[in-house]
């Protein structure tokens, strides 16, 4: 017998569930979804930018990137990465109120890495695709097509020497959410 | 109390230093009032964690089918999934998967599972470097030391601590602690190691059985960027982290951050379902215990989901640091699975324990902590080293059950308190006296004194 099998036999529950699980809490939703999401954002210490059209130029002059290397991943094929003061500009496809969350997939169009390896982060995110909470962001990830996704909740942080906020760990030093 | 863990004893470094000691008590108060704050902004909170309960319990019903879907689908999404029956055999299946990549360099992220069980010695032993790369992780390496809690690996530490580690191992200069120049140092290190990385190892924080993905949560981006680079990708579960669905984490991540630090979120929740172009992805199942545990009275702490909050506001924890319970997972949760993991070895851990509950109100699995604790006393105190404690309670209660008997021994006792030596008294063989004092008798007993006032 495998080990799986040896494993299985002692737990003793093969048996399938009479219906799928289902969560039934209640949720409730913040009063404004978009003050609750950029107040969230702002306090995980990214940053926001209101823009009326999100392009690259526009993205770069307002955030005053003119000498610095900008990949835009909307439009742009990305194979190699420089780190090196490197700013990339990624698609969110929506966000979560109650914490300030985006929902990113690579989708193959770029690199993995690009999401850590990249200094500043600016995720692009139209303001009417925001859910209340996790609750209804899960419903709304599609996992059949899913490689690899996640939420991202502003700069990477670390707070492990004395309890010390430190905005920079591994991943983006810097991250802003341009609204649009 | 030979080869047996004695936490009382093992907390008097930490507690020799009380300066310290009241600073740990202190920081870790400050991480649970954040908890606090976080969980007030959710009104739904406490049907939250019932569900959570609830969820998990469901879980563990049907853990094996859950599991076996979970393998199923993921195979279908190009993963490969091993088991392991104990931490060998995990150690055994990682090595073997470096070696067939021809990995000498593995970055890892935060996973108690690996700590448990002890794969960075096994890997070291056979010419592999493996990289903490969780900063506090990292400290505790550098410092040949164990982390002291399972989210905050280094909160024993204070900076100026850190700031020896890295000026021995990093070149920072010695008297800079500030804590931002040090992680800015930290970061540069190791994203040398992350770039030279041939393998990457992460824990899991949930594997979702219907959509056969796993779901890694972290602040600092290190699971991230440490799987991103390197074409090889393994992920080691204990087998109680698998959930029905996606639907599940829609109430979990709700919980998790929020119990742990006070976040709403985590800045990464990562979720992978699919190898990364060329590379691969590997899961390792782990029971190591786990299958005993859930047969027994102890199966409700595989609910765990590791926030760490019951460390938190322990009052014994906060006092005592992380490492005087010589196991991989401290607190109230590592005491209830330390002692029923090894009775003999760990049993004094179920008495590290006021028996306030506080951790039962801030658990997120709504696990009965305490009870679970005082389930464990009542195994423990079977326990040969326990004897002499058993010894003492059944004599009071001897004694207690018999209240002439007991009028006769605290009159008898009235006239001996000032005459017995309190050498004889302090004696070394009574542990009860270590860190008590005998309360002074009262010269008339209450009983005299009640009866008087009814007369008067
Ligand atoms: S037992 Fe509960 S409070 Fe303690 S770490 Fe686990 S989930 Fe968190």
């Amino acid at each position: 017998m495998s080990a799986k099998e040896r494993i299985l036999q002692a737990l003793q529950s093969d048996t399938p569930p009479a219906e799928p699980w289902q969560s039934r809490v209640e949720t409730f939703a913040p009063d404004d979804l978009l003050t609750s999401f950029t107040t969230a954002w702002e306090g995980a210490g990214g940053e926001v930018l209101w823009l009326g059209e999100a392009s690259k130029e526009a993205i770069a002059l307002a955030l005053g990137a003119t000498t610095k290397k900008v990949v835009d991943t909307r439009h742009e094929k990305i194979d190699e990465i420089a780190p090196e003061g490197l700013w990339a500009i990624v698609e969110g496809v929506f966000g979560v109120a109650e914490n300030g969350a985006v929902w990113i997939e690579p989708k193959e169009r770029y690199p993995r890495a690009l999401l850590t390896l990249a200094e500043h982060v600016v995720v692009v995110l139209e303001k009417r695709r925001l859910v209340p909470t996790m609750a209804q962001a899960y419903r709304k990830v599609d996992f059949s097509t899913l490689s690899y996704g996640l939420f991202l909740a502003g700069p990477s942080k670390t707070a492990d020497i004395e309890q010390s906020l430190v905005i920079g760990a591994h991943g983006a030093l810097k991250c802003t959410a341009v609204l649009v | 109390m030979s080869g047996a863990h004695n936490h009382a004893r093992a907390a008097e470094a930490f507690t020799a230093d009380s300066k310290r000691a009241h600073w740990h008590d202190k920081a870790l108060w400050f991480v649970r009032q954040k908890r606090d704050k976080a969980v007030a902004s959710v009104p739904e909170w406490e049907a939250l964690r019932a569900e959570a309960e609830a969820l998990k319990a469901h879980t563990r019903a049907h853990l094996g089918y859950y599991l076996r879907l979970f393998e199923e689908r993921a195979k279908a999404n190009g993963i490969e999934v091993y088991w392991a029956e104990d931490a060998e055999a995990h150690n055994q299946i990682v090595h073997r998967l470096l070696q067939e990549h021809g990995a000498r360099r593995v970055v890892k992220s935060k996973s108690m599972l690996t700590e448990e069980c002890g794969l960075n010695p096994y890997l070291q032993a056979r010419g592999i470097e493996v990289v903490d790369t969780d900063l506090g992780e990292r400290i505790v390496q550098l410092a040949s030391q164990h982390p002291s809690h399972i989210v905050l690996p280094a909160i024993h530490l204070k900076k100026e601590d850190v700031a020896r580690i890295f000026a021995k191992h990093l070149g920072t200069a010695p008297e800079n602690h500030d804590p931002a120049y040090l992680t800015r140092a930290a970061r540069e290190h190791l994203r040398q190691k992350f770039l030279e990385a041939d393998a990457a190892i992460t824990g899991v924080n949930f594997a979702l059985a219907e959509e056969g993905a796993v779901t890694v949560c972290t602040n600092e981006g290190n699971a991230d960027l440490g799987t991103a680079l390197p074409n090889l990708h393994i992920a080691c579960m204990g087998l109680e982290k698998v959930v029905p669905s996606a639907e599940a984490l829609g109430v979990l991540t709700r919980l998790l951050a929020r119990s742990a630090t006070g976040q709403a979120i985590t800045t990464y929740t990562s979720h992978f379902r699919r190898p990364k172009p060329g590379g691969r992805l590997c899961v390792v199942i782990v029971d190591n215990g786990r299958s005993g545990l859930l047969k027994e009275e102890f199966a409700q702490a595989t609910a765990c989901l590791r926030c760490g909050a019951c460390m938190n506001t322990c009052p014994v924890y906060r006092r005592s640091g992380g490492h005087s319970y010589g196991y991989v997972v401290p607190g109230p949760i590592g005491s209830v699975l330390a002692s029923a993991r090894d009775t003999a070895r760990y049993g004094s851990l179920a008495f590290a324990c006021t028996l306030c509950a506080s951790c039962d109100t801030v658990c997120p699995a709504k696990i009965d902590l305490h009870e679970l604790l005082l389930k464990s006393r009542r195994r423990v105190i079977e326990q040969k080293p326990f004897h002499a404690k058993r010894t003492g309670l059944r004599m009071a209660a001897f004694v207690l059950r018999r209240p002439r008997l007991y009028r006769f021994l605290t009159a008898l006792w009235r006239r001996l308190e000032g005459v017995v030596p309190k050498r004889w008294l302090y004696h070394p063989k009574n542990a009860w006296g270590r860190e008590r004092q005998m309360p002074k008798i009262a010269q008339t007993p209450f009983r005299a004194r009640y009866a008087k006032r009814r007369r008067a």
